[in-house]
């Protein structure tokens, strides 16, 4: 089960440009090896993709929107 | 119609039956039963697309004795059956009389004038996205674009809980929107995005393209097309199409199988 939500998850992220940020291992708790190395892999290959663009440079200010959406003839809707 | 609901009734084919009555100018959903049988000559079509389903699950919550019937729209129709894969109606509980209305890629026939996109405005059209498009003009945006036009979107909302509350197969009785561990709650703006892509994962499998939620939004989010998305993606790594069908939904299911 989490199998499939994870495929469905990861398609779901890289849909919203957040591609390759997820990652489902199994490791049981006596593979320290093994759990070593994913983790260092994994936070090697974040690093190298760069902020974020949640806290990056598309971080949104509300309310220059709002101001934008009252302001702007936007959807006849809500004329 | 209205001859078919009054005989289902008097022959005990439903105990109730849930359909729209003309009351003041207006289709109002109205229970019939044998207590009103005179009313049936009222019964109108559900033009003003109701969720007539929600009704019908919190009727058959209380009283699962009860055999219900509803006035169904293409759309009630797929959420009913979306309803019984998830386990919350007995296939016997709700019967529904069918009504062929939908325009929606997931249906045959159409004619609701709901689901047509209305023009949409140029501000929209620059910083966010046209509720007309299709999922695979979203996929052909560059990854940048895709993020900063969706949180335009999302940015907009105002937490009013009404895609959540209008949706025909949100069933939980704990929404995990307002659990404050999980998504941040007390606030009068939503968390974006997490609201709102919590909102789309619970969509995946169940969203069965009615346009309550985008009807219901009072800012415009193109709900719609971000559910549509969802349920390729379901569609494409699970070959499962959401609402046709009656048998269990690969997301519904422990273990790996698909079917």
């Amino acid at each position: 089960m989490t199998s499939k939500r994870m495929i469905f998850l990861q398609e779901l992220l890289a849909l919203f440009g957040l591609k390759d940020r997820l990652r489902l291992e199994w490791i049981s708790s006596s593979e320290a090896q093994k759990f070593v190395q994913v983790v260092t892999e994994f936070t090697e290959q974040i690093r190298s993709m760069g902020p974020s663009p949640l806290h990056g440079k598309h971080k949104i200010d509300r309310f220059a929107i709002t101001g934008g959406m009252l302001n702007a003839k936007d959807n006849q809707k809500l004329d | 119609m209205q001859k078919t609901i009054r005989s289902w009734i008097e022959q005990g084919r439903v105990d109730l039956f849930i359909a729209c009555k003309m009351s003041y100018g207006h289709p109002l959903p109205h229970v019939f039963s044998r207590g009103n049988l005179d009313e049936c000559q009222q019964i109108v079509p559900d033009t003003f697309k109701y969720p007539l389903d929600k009704f019908a699950l919190t009727l058959a919550r209380q009283h699962p004795e009860l055999k219900i019937g509803i006035l169904a729209r293409d759309c009630t129709q797929r959420s009913l059956n979306i309803l019984r894969v998830w386990n919350q109606l007995e296939p016997d509980q709700i019967r529904p009389l069918p009504l062929s209305c939908c325009p929606s890629r997931l249906a045959d026939s159409c004619d609701c004038s709901y689901l047509n996109p209305g023009e949409c405005g140029q501000w929209k059209k620059e910083v966010g996205l046209d509720p007309g498009l299709s999922p695979e003009d979203v996929r052909d945006m560059p990854p940048d674009e895709r993020f900063s036009r969706w949180m335009y979107e999302f940015s907009k909302c105002i937490k009013c809980y009404g895609c959540r509350n209008i949706c025909p197969v949100c069933f939980c009785r704990e929404c995990s929107l307002e659990h404050p561990d999980l998504v941040q709650t007390g606030q009068f703006l939503s968390e974006v995005p997490i609201f709102h892509l919590t909102r789309a994962v619970h969509m995946a499998g169940r969203c069965i393209d009615c346009g309550l939620c985008e009807q219901a939004c009072p800012v415009d989010i193109p709900l719609r097309l971000l559910y549509s998305m969802v349920n390729q993606i379901v569609l494409d790594k699970f070959d499962y199409q959401t609402g046709t069908s009656q048998e269990q939904a690969p997301l519904n299911m422990l273990g790996t199988e698909l079917a």
